[in-house]
């Protein structure tokens, strides 16, 4: 698997104990949460207002979706062809590292130096920055989370805030190393000063670069169109002002017709950031045409399979109707305790505990379906209806019958099964057990350290009370 | 009409007042109360940790215990969601199993529940002096749509007054084997919920879940809260002395 070698999904556990000590993120987080949350529940509150009803919204969705991924081969080609009708080329993905040789061929091709980019999940599914300077292209995000994070070294923690792990002090010390200018210019946590500051500084790059890479929200099979989405109009200037322009998206990203486009626009942006619409919208289609003021001279399309393949007509297809809004991590308690980092890979919080395992190999990832408290906010918010608990459950399962759980742990499953199989025994260990966490707990009826689970009482005490067994209470009260 | 009342294993081990409580209710109900004797573990676990043979094989043992009573009653949504959410599903393929998984689901009420929407009857007011807080436990509101009921109860008795915390309904971070495999994670979550409690000011936080209930206590005593009060709400409604 092309993400493997990358994934350190391994190392969740350890990760986080690490974010969950580090106040700055903490504090980040806790900013955060609330504003997603609050602005999507008040972005599907006011549905019914504008004659739309949130459940019925969802089924139109998730057949729409459905409805694509019952037939991908067909929508598949079907855009291809439009997509070359409109002058654009088309080209295919096994992986990522297949995405880096496309893209660095397209640009050595057109004498391409620098890049712009605009949000790509799927570049960073491929490590195509990296790829780009090693081949002497130099890739500049202009998404303004993702030029944080570019500019400080670091992959993206959420998918549609890229540096919600980071403070506005942070970036603060980070534009004025980076930008070189003195902090006394601007006064401290001024956000639209910070951001013209950045825009400065993209203005020269958009203006130069040759070629524009961006994701795609959706792909269009009808108009062979690329519809992206973004708040910051920044798409536009990677799309529109370089010569040449590469989409690169996964297969699952079509849809059929305008029309579903515009009804899945009804549900991503109100999920994802709570807006009724998102500030630009854009509908890219074909080239630049004789008599047309701007566009690209040169679209490519690489449609990228990296895994996704494999899951159809699996038990995750369902996976596959993802639009990538966001929502279930804006409502994984999990999620907003670590961030996205501690995940291990690119996408992080409930979708990326399912998509992890499934595209860089279920024994890369054996954490992640279980960094759920199965509380299902997730599965309830999902524009979609994506099972999200359903399906780590699914590999929760799989983990299982490949015997790649820990032996202690199947282990005493099976001892504590078979003990429940024998109620009469039963009973009595219970008996046992009650009457030792009576032993253990101090003068004042707590434990407070319990071996059999430390991990839980290093953070809580368990108050033991100092009765029988209900079973016993409940035989001793038919006795009398 | 004859119920089983089905005991969760943790109010079985950690507090048999809220099964005493529940029978009180049931019985002070009009119900004949059964609590079946060979009763262990609904299977949860095992479910959640994915091993789906150990988990057929106690829902079928629960199934041969608990049909053939008129109704199930159970002081937990979790392990409620599991007899009707779960076995159906769990035992689907099984020709003879599925037809009586899918009865016994139909059959089976968490008990704010029954009490509220299947039995509908006026229980004996019981006091209760000062405020609460609900705590929404995740599997019972999102698997099974309790969320009114528990409050309807509450708003009954005497002396009793509600002040909702903010995110009532989000997640205390237990999640069974989930606060023992990531007890750091969980403790960040349950840290939270212990800052809105403490943010209402409640005398007692009330809950239908013992395993949050223990989640939340756990936590609010070693942040050296040892004032508020966690309760199941069987307990408030029987009385205090259950």
């Amino acid at each position: 698997m092309a993400g493997a070698k990358h994934s350190q999904a391994m190392f969740f556990q350890a990760r986080a104990g690490e974010k969950i000590r580090n106040k700055v993120l903490q504090k980040a987080l806790q900013k955060a949460k609330p504003l997603f949350v609050g602005k999507r529940a008040k972005a599907m509150a006011a549905l019914p207002e504008d004659g739309f009803e949130f459940e019925a919204l969802r089924s139109a969705c998730v057949d729409i979706r459905n409805r694509v991924l019952g037939d991908l081969d067909v929508w598949l080609e079907l855009f291809e062809e439009k997509a070359k009708a409109t002058g654009a080329e088309v080209l295919w993905a096994r992986d990522g590292d297949e995405i880096c040789e496309l893209v660095i061929d397209v640009a050595r091709r057109h004498g391409v130096t620098k890049a712009t980019k605009s949000k790509s999940m799927l570049s960073e599914e491929a490590h195509l920055n990296e790829a780009l300077a090693a081949a002497g292209i130099r890739p500049v995000e202009t998404d303004l989370g993702e030029y944080i994070i570019q500019l400080a070294g670091e992959t993206p923690s959420h998918i549609i805030a890229p540096a919600v792990h980071k403070t506005i002090e942070e970036v603060e010390a980070l534009f004025a190393e980076e930008h070189g200018r003195p902090l006394e210019t601007r006064t401290s946590a001024d956000i639209p000063a910070m951001t013209r500051e950045a825009r400065e500084v993209l203005r020269q790059h958009f203006l130069s670069a040759e070629m524009g890479i961006t994701g795609a929200n959706f792909l269009i099979a009808e108009t062979g169109s690329a519809a992206l989405v973004t708040n910051e109009g920044n798409g536009r200037m990677v799309t529109t002002l370089p010569r040449v322009h590469v989409v690169v998206t996964g297969i699952e990203k079509i849809v059929p017709t305008l029309d579903d486009f515009a009804t899945l626009m009804r549900l991503l942006p109100r999920s994802a950031t709570g807006q009724t619409i998102s500030n630009y919208v854009s509908l890219l289609t074909g080239t630049k045409q004789p008599g047309d003021s701007d566009g690209p001279e040169k679209t490519v399309f690489i449609l990228v399979d990296n895994g996704r393949a494999n899951l159809l007509g699996s038990a995750y297809q369902e996976m596959l109707r993802c639009i990538r809004c966001g929502a279930c991590m804006n409502h994984c308690p999990v999620y907003f305790s670590l961030g996205g980092h501690a995940y291990g890979w690119v996408y992080p919080g409930p979708m990326g505990s399912v998509l992890t395992p499934l595209y860089t190999g279920i024994e890369n990832a054996l954490d992640l379906p279980h960094a759920s408290t199965g509380c299902n906010q997730c599965g309830t918010v999902c524009p979609v209806r994506i099972p999200l608990p359903g399906l780590m459950h699914r590999l929760r399962e799989e983990q299982v019958e490949r015997g790649l759980r820990p032996l202690g742990e199947s282990f005493a499953l099976k001892a504590w099964a078979w003990l429940a199989g024998k109620p009469r025994l039963y009973r009595w260990v219970v008996r046992r057990a009650s009457r030792y966490l009576n032993w253990l707990a101090d003068d004042s009826g707590r434990i407070r350290i319990l071996g059999m689970a430390p991990g839980w009482t290093a953070g809580r005490d368990l108050s033991v009370p100092a009765g029988k067994t209900f079973h016993e209470q409940y035989a001793a009260r038919k006795r009398a | 009409m004859r119920l089983a009342l089905y005991v969760t294993c943790l109010v079985d081990l950690i507090r048999p007042s809220v099964g005493m409580a529940s029978l009180r209710l049931l019985e002070a109900a009009g119900c004949e109360v059964i609590v079946p004797e060979s009763q262990t573990c609904c299977g949860q676990p095992a479910w959640s940790a994915g091993n789906r043979p150990l988990a057929a094989e106690l829902a079928k043992k629960a199934i041969s215990e608990l049909e053939g009573y008129d109704y199930v009653v159970i002081p937990s949504g979790s392990c409620t969601d599991q007899v009707r959410n779960v076995y159906p599903q769990l035992l689907a393929d099984d020709p003879l199993w599925a037809p009586r998984a899918q009865q016994l689901a139909a059959r089976t009420f968490e008990l704010t529940t029954f009490l509220v929407d299947i039995l509908k009857v006026e229980l004996p007011p019981a006091d209760f002096a000062g405020s609460v807080t609900y705590h929404d436990s995740c599997k019972g509101l999102r698997g099974l749509g309790i969320k009114r009921q528990p409050r309807e109860l509450l708003l009954k008795v005497r002396g009793l007054s509600l002040d909702e915390m903010a995110d009532c309904e989000e997640c205390c971070g237990f999640g069974g084997a989930f606060s023992v495999k990531f007890g750091d994670i969980s403790t960040q979550i349950v840290d939270r919920k212990c800052e809105s409690i403490a943010k209402v000011g409640a005398a007692a936080v009330v809950g239908g879940d013992l395993g949050c209930l223990i989640n939340i206590e756990g936590r609010l005593r070693r942040r050296g809260d040892e004032t508020t009060r966690v309760l199941h709400i069987a307990e408030v409604l029987a009385g205090e002395e259950s």
